[in-house]
């Protein structure tokens, strides 16, 4: 088990997109390079009740990343915490890595001729600091850090006092 | 393993190494959100929630975070400019304060010396905690028009709460309602007055049942136990629907009702005729989720309505809400804690006192445009803005010669926007006090730069109903900018009104909080002041209305002439109003539904934001597409009979193939000419503001529903696809 993760509550998103902007005032990725991104899910009428979600499409820092395998230049690498970590400096920008990610959770920055994903604000958590996107930002209470067993239970818990307890993914 | 805490403010400054970070309170919307501001050498570098503040816990929104390239926008107006070409041509000289405001000064002094203080129209936009110091200025100027979104927005909901039951009763979110309905109101993505999404969010989490009335399907919707997606514009029939099913299920407060409501008689044979054959008729809502949504709303208590703007923008505004005011009352759930409370706010100089309202004297009061026709809006200092233009175009009543639009954007945001072009453009002199040079302000003589609040000290929610006062500290100063508080103190003194304003706007502040007892200085130090709050205020001494009691049956709308019972008025055009006109334009058109990242026309120059949303994106149901031919990402066509406009199609199945949705506000700053496009995809172009579309007693303009045809561009221009 990972000592920490971000884990995230699909069913809580509200999709305000607010972990997008919290990522750039961070990362400062120019437009159109976007580390997490929320993806909607219909609206449509599934067996005849409506159904609506968000997704929220960020890195999983995977136990064996296909896309550190897929590297030609080992620019991605997993450290001892489970981040997977992606160098820019020694990417070549060849984009097997987005071919290889089965999430979509990185693309290429033509601008700087490198592969970006999420690198789970590593400096920031080296620090002792919340990654930016779980860093008390989403009003729906929907992005954690930290230890994924406990997360998980705190999130179980939430469902089960919510009205409609099964309501979601 | 390093301790993980969220909002750690210590360790961010030192790991960043910050200079400072100061508290201070978002105002990207109404306001609301604690922030904390981190700067380095001077400059904000991050803006994060601020954890102690009991609106938003810490959490913020996308445009909160993005406020830093407001700030700093390369295209920021940085000093006063003066157009030196023909209006709209785009040129403009930079100007001193000195020669701006007196060039302003000037000309009230003269319009009123010639045509009375009437002929000076002051305006603003949505609120921006700027209202107090505009109707201060304009009450002691003795203008009585002063031109907002009153009329529909937020003013109604003051208007008829205080004629209902005092004061607007807000969610009590803190106390975790056990129900909620959601009524055409998007809290977790649009910008709700009082409290926010978060609180909502925390509501939700601790079990509260949910209802959701919105034609369509949101996130909120799809988590809803109960989702009654009626046809646009039936709100009041369907909210009077499920009173029906209150009062003869029983199901009503009847110790609440006995005690302490007026006209409790004269609301049951009102609503005896809605009974829900009718009511199904009228919503397209089945009558059993209508019978479902009303015994939950009643047997769980507290429960609560979140209801928003949409509702107010409708030709039904007053009556939409007090038919939910209604539902709020007979399920006793006014005052109650958890439920639905008249909050008190703190022992200050009050918004209204602030505004000078009692210095108006009553023969300029009674000069109000549209006072007469709309009389409910007009006993609230609220006009119409149709009147305005009436009067700049055809000088009836009488001549308006000057606007002065502070923080906002008219030529986007009221209906039947060619009209108001017209007028702008004909307007003796206009001055603008404004962050960009909007395309409202591409047609004023005089345009200001205004301070965002980052760059102003305030007293932050002064005008919210939920009790709080925050402090707003000023972090940074651009240019020349100043608040619009400090440019009307300085203007008011080159007017005459310096007995009644400060040397600087700090002295207001003061003035506000004397009866607190402390200064703004002392208040700056403070995390904020709530009012004293109590529930069920009304069982000692009764609702603030001329009867005392809760007014199902309003009195004041008797005695000012109108219908003392909400009753549902058939939108202007529709299906059932106007069948002739649907043969022709055979969709119904809603409008102004909640974007992530956008503030009404804001925050379309921050690339933080646009980034989330490049393009106006009108939504149409996937068999409505087919048949117009339009597909996923296609500019269309939209249009009524009074225009026509462009957006990008999105297929969207969450709403009925009988409406489309299409998004306001819509210019385009990138575009380097004058008009930035502010004609292409306005949905205000297909607006109508006709008097006898608005509602008769707010004068609301009816914005959000209507007739329209659409297809895709390349139909119209014969381009193969």
């Amino acid at each position: 088990m990972k000592p920490y993760e971000l884990v995230i509550d699909h069913a809580s998103c509200w999709g305000c997109r607010t972990c997008e902007v919290a990522c750039k005032q961070e990362n400062r990725d120019p437009a159109g390079i976007t580390r997490i991104q929320v993806l909607e899910e219909g609206p449509e009428i599934r067996n005849g009740e409506p159904h609506f979600l968000y997704h929220v499409r960020v890195c999983r820092h995977c136990d064996e990343p296909p896309c550190a395998e897929a590297c030609p230049e080992e620019a991605i690498t997993k450290r001892e915490d489970g981040l997977v970590l992606l160098d820019p400096e020694t990417c070549i920008a060849c984009g097997l890595c987005v071919d290889a990610c089965p999430y979509g959770a990185v693309v290429v920055d033509p601008e700087r001729e490198a592969a970006c994903k999420c690198d789970l604000c590593f400096e920031r958590v080296d620090h002792g600091l919340v990654p930016a996107c779980a860093d008390n930002v989403c009003p729906g209470h929907c992005i954690y850090f930290g230890d994924p067993g406990a997360i998980q239970r705190e999130i179980t818990e939430k469902h089960a006092r919510r009205s409609r307890a099964g309501e979601g993914p | 393993m390093p301790e993980f805490k969220v909002s750690n403010w210590e360790k961010e400054m030192e790991v960043y190494g910050y200079d400072t970070v100061v508290k201070s309170h978002c105002r990207m919307c109404h306001g609301g959100c604690g922030v904390l501001v981190y700067l380095k050498d001077g400059r904000i570098e991050k803006i994060a929630g601020d954890p102690d503040c009991p609106i938003n816990h810490g959490t913020l929104c996308s445009k909160g975070i993005a406020a830093t390239q407001l700030v700093y926008h390369p295209d920021r107006l940085t000093h006063p400019v003066r157009r030196i070409g023909p209006k709209g041509s785009g040129k403009w000289e930079r100007i001193s304060w000195d020669e701006a405001l007196d060039t302003i000064a000037e000309r009230i002094l003269d319009y009123k010396d010639r045509f009375g203080a009437e002929s000076v129209v002051l305006g603003y936009g949505t609120g921006r905690e700027n209202e107090a110091v505009i109707y201060r200025f304009a009450n002691l100027l003795g203008t009585p028009n002063v031109l907002t979104a009153g009329h529909f927005c937020y003013g109604p909901r003051i208007a008829t709460t205080i004629i209902t039951c005092g004061t607007n009763p807000i969610v009590d979110y803190a106390n975790h309602p056990k129900c909620i309905m959601v009524w055409g109101n998007n809290v977790v993505i649009s910008n709700p007055d009082c409290y926010k999404g978060e609180p909502f969010s925390q509501a939700l989490d601790a079990g509260a049942k949910l209802i959701a009335v919105d034609p369509r399907l949101t996130r909120i919707a799809a988590r809803a136990d109960v989702w009654l997606p009626l046809r646009p514009g039936t709100d009041t029939a369907l909210a009077l629907g499920m009173a029906h099913v209150i009062v003869h299920e029983e199901l009503y407060d009847r110790d609440f009702v006995e005690e302490h409501v007026h006209g409790w008689e004269p609301f049951v044979e009102r609503i005896n005729e809605y009974p829900l054959e009718r009511v199904e008729e009228i919503t397209w809502v089945p009558r059993e989720k209508i019978q479902e949504a009303a015994r939950l709303f009643a047997t769980t208590k507290p429960a609560a309505i979140q209801w928003g703007v949409a509702i107010e923008q409708q030709v039904n505004c007053a009556d939409n809400n007090r038919a939910l005011l209604a539902l709020m009352g007979i399920t006793g759930n006014i005052d109650a804690k958890g439920g639905q409370v008249l909050f008190k706010p703190p022992r200050m100089v009050n918004v209204g006192r602030f505004g000078a309202h009692d210095m108006l004297p009553p023969e300029q009061a009674e000069k109000r445009l549209g006072g007469e026709r709309f009389r409910l809006a007009g006993n609230f200092a609220i006009i119409n803005p149709k009147c305005v233009w009436d009067a700049v175009l055809e000088e009836a009543p009488y001549p308006v010669k000057m606007l002065f639009f502070i923080s906002s954007n008219p030529l986007m945001t009221r209906g039947n926007a060619k009209e108001v072009y017209r007028a702008l453009k004909a307007v003796d002199f206009m001055a603008v006090s404004d962050f960009f040079l909007t395309p409202t302000a591409e047609l004023a003589d005089i345009v200001l730069p205004a301070a965002t609040w980052l760059e102003m000290d305030y007293i932050a929610d002064f005008w919210k109903r939920h009790g709080y006062i925050f402090p707003r500290r000023k972090a940074v100063q651009i240019g020349e900018c100043r608040s619009d508080h400090e440019m009307l103190n300085d203007l008011a003194h080159r007017v005459g009104q310096e007995a009644f304003w400060w040397d600087t706007f700090e002295g207001g502040l003061d003035f506000i909080l004397k009866p607190l007892g402390i200064t703004w200085q002392e208040f700056k130090g403070m995390d904020h002041i709530r009012g004293e709050v109590q529930y069920r205020k009304y069982e000692e001494r009764g609702f603030s209305t001329p009867t005392g009691r809760f007014e199902l049956y309003s009195t004041l709308l008797e005695q000012w002439g109108y219908d003392p019972l909400p009753q549902y008025r058939e939108a202007p055009e529709s299906p059932v109003s106007t069948p002739e006109l649907h043969k022709a334009y055979p969709y119904i058109l809603i409008t102004g539904r909640r974007i992530p990242g956008f503030f009404h026309t804001e925050n379309r120059q921050l690339p933080w934001l646009r980034e989330l949303h490049p393009d106006p994106v009108v939504e149409i149901h996937p068999e409505a597409a087919e048949k117009e031919g339009i597909r996923e990402g296609d500019w269309v066509v939209i249009e009524s009979p009074r225009g026509r406009v462009r957006q990008r199609a999105k297929l969207f199945e969450g709403m009925d193939p009988r409406i489309v949705s299409a998004e306001h506000a819509w210019w385009f700053p990138e575009k380097a000419d004058p008009g930035h496009g502010w004609e292409e995809s306005n949905i205000n172009i297909l607006t109508s503001n006709a008097y006898e579309h608005c509602d008769p007693a707010m004068g609301a303009t009816h914005v959000r529903t209507l007739l329209c045809r659409i297809c895709p561009e390349t139909a119209e221009t014969g381009e193969g696809p």
